[in-house]
């Protein structure tokens, strides 16, 4: 018997990598169908905003329309431009941008990419650790004083904007106390280098918009977790335990692991709302970032570049996704055993 | 039958509180704009002006009366939420139910057209449709939020509805020769009437916050005032920097106020309506 069957852990990655990857294919052709499907063709507003301008010389005008005929692939039929349009985008080629022509998309959007992984990652990993932690002491102490300053304070917590926690932030902490630069990923005017004083400057940068996502993305998973650890308490195996005489320290262990179990697929979940939060952060810090590219390409309506960024975003939180799949089929035993399939 | 719901809830504390704050919020929102009838959009005098007897939050960059616009703003948002709220809440009550009542291939069918919707960052997608809608109304913003965010009810609604359809007055039902349609309508919503009551609280929120959102980035409704609109300005106008506090900070603490008071009248609903949280 076991010799038919694949490995439960390997057949349970392989389904979620086909369901993501079928995703993957679904949002590529939401991201080809919607500039072609919407009225007022985008390729006609944006050739006519570059003749308003005056700015650009005939020829590179012409050039410019000639880059955009052939990336969009205009005047083939539709299935030609969508195989096309597919076909570039596996390879990686997303274009040229027109804000920055003859520049390649890719070439403006890798250059941001690690400052977001670099604020969104650690940011919503210490949100995760610190506000299940939290969440699972409050549940355990269900309905004492500490419980209920906790949970409310989440509740008002969670409620508040990435965002707008940033505006406040730069306005106490930098603007008003000046203990924070406001603004920017590094001093204006250095040159990134690896130098101790330039790390040490992009440090005192990323408190503050890191900080405005771990304190905001805290209070969802502190409620969330004290439900599920209030919903465990009142499971048979833990009655048995108190009756056998346990330690509580103990029980609060196997709870807590039982309620984290649904937090991380939770965060995989929680990725894409995350990662727009982090965008709009970016934009309010300046912070040179995806969501920074991403807002000076919707002012000067570059679409290629917004379609490009789309185009990694959506992959980048696909991969994250299947990574914490990944975890997940690690920490539970009923996967890794091949048990508890239905 | 009313009285019997609803009485437990207002002897609750927390309840009371955060119910008077939304219904505040609220009579802001609609009776503010006809109590101070000033014009949201035109230029009331001074520019950057702090709170006076004139200009009770004062003005913003282009003289803007920033209690007027606050007022409306309110009003703007609030519509979204809810209409926000009432899309998502139709797609996924329809879709959660037929699966459930169905079962089979369209379940299959149906839950997995769920499970992709609700993987796709729907933020992102947001943002993607937004920028080549170039006129956007509320209305739009509110569709393009609401098409988006059924998902996870949709997922919750086929769950309870599948522990219901196995209760025995769900089966004698059956054998009286009910349709689905009657069976949906009369022995089952019913039994998930405040749970979709939450929900569509919850969406409200998410309307309320995807349009802050979707406005901070440049996306927002393109004629009229929202709170997002206001904040979307702030930051445009590099008013945090600049210090201006009056400007940014009432719509986020209306913004914080409204969300967080409407999330504890559905978490104090849900304490005294589900009997596995009540207090032993």
């Amino acid at each position: 018997m076991r010799d038919h069957t694949l490995n439960p852990f390997i057949k349970y990655l392989g389904r979620r990598f086909f369901f993501l990857l079928l995703t993957y294919f679904i949002a590529l052709t939401i991201v080809f169908i919607l500039p072609r499907a919407i009225p007022g063709n985008p390729l006609a507003s944006i050739l006519s905003r570059i003749f308003q301008t005056g700015q650009a010389n005939p020829e590179l005008l012409r050039s410019v329309e000639r880059t955009l005929m052939e990336e969009f692939g205009l005047g083939k039929p539709w299935f030609v431009q969508y195989v096309e349009f597919i076909t570039k985008a596996l390879r990686g080629d997303l274009g040229t941008s027109i804000s920055s022509y003859p520049k390649k998309t890719l070439e403006l959007i890798i250059p941001v990419i690690p400052w977001t992984l670099i604020l969104l990652i650690p940011s919503i990993l210490i949100a995760w650790i610190i506000g299940n932690t939290l969440g699972a002491f409050a549940g355990y102490r269900r309905g004492s004083l500490v419980d209920r300053i906790a949970l409310n304070t989440s509740l008002i917590i969670g409620q508040i904007p990435y965002y707008w926690l940033g505006m406040l932030l730069i306005f106490f902490l930098s603007v008003k106390l000046k203990i924070f630069p406001g603004q920017g990923g590094y001093t204006q005017g250095t040159i990134p280098n690896l130098s101790f004083s330039f790390l040490l400057d992009v440090l005192s940068h990323y408190i503050l918009p890191s900080l405005s996502i771990i304190i905001s993305a805290l209070g969802g998973w502190a409620i969330g977790t004290r439900m599920l650890v209030v919903n465990e308490l009142d499971s048979d195996y833990v009655s048995f335990s108190e009756h056998l005489g346990v330690k509580s320290k103990t029980i609060f262990g196997y709870v807590f692991r039982n309620s984290l179990l649904p937090q991380v697929t939770g965060l995989a979940l929680s990725l894409g709302g995350a990662l727009g939060g982090a965008l709009i952060t970016e934009i309010i810090f300046n912070y040179p970032g995806t969501g920074y590219l991403l807002f000076r390409a919707l002012s000067t309506l570059d679409y290629p570049l917004i379609q490009g960024i789309f185009v990694i975003l959506i992959a980048s939180i696909y991969l994250a996704n299947f990574f914490v799949d990944f975890i997940y089929a690690i920490i539970d035993p009923r996967i890794r055993l091949g048990q508890g399939e239905s | 039958m009313f009285g019997t719901i609803f009485k437990p809830l207002f002897r609750n504390k927390k309840f009371i509180v955060a119910f008077s704050v939304f219904i505040l919020i609220v009579l802001m929102g609609i009776l503010g704009p006809i109590l101070y009838p000033k014009d949201p959009t035109s230029f009331a005098g001074k520019m950057e002006s702090p709170p006076s007897k004139e200009f009770p939050l004062g003005t913003d960059t282009y003289g803007g009366d920033l209690l007027a616009k606050l007022l409306n703003g309110i009003r703007t948002s609030l519509y979204i939420g809810f209409l926000t709220a009432v899309i998502s809440m139709v797609i996924g009550l329809l879709i959660g139910s037929i699966s459930a009542v169905k079962g089979g291939v369209v379940d299959d069918i149906l839950m997995s057209f769920t499970n992709i919707v609700l993987t796709i960052p729907n933020i992102l997608l947001a943002i993607l449709v937004a920028t080549y809608l170039k006129v956007r109304s509320a209305e739009v913003v509110a569709i393009l939020l609401g098409v988006l965010g059924w998902p996870w009810f949709a997922r919750a609604i086929r769950a309870q509805l599948l522990s219901l359809i196995n209760r025995e007055y769900v089966y004698l039902s059956r054998l009286a020769g009910y349709t689905d349609l009657q069976l949906a309508f009369e022995d089952l919503i019913p039994g998930i009437a405040t749970y979709a009551l939450m929900a569509f609280i919850l969406f409200i929120n998410g309307g309320i916050l995807g349009e802050a959102g979707l406005s901070l980035i440049g996306l927002g409704p393109t004629k009229g005032v929202s709170l997002g609109i206001i904040l979307q300005w702030a930051v445009l106008m590099e008013a945090v920097r600049r210090g201006l506090w009056w400007w940014f900070i009432p719509p986020g603490l209306i913004i914080v106020a409204l969300t967080s008071s409407l999330l504890i009248v559905t978490t104090t609903m849900d304490e005294i309506f589900n009997p596995r949280l009540r207090e032993r």
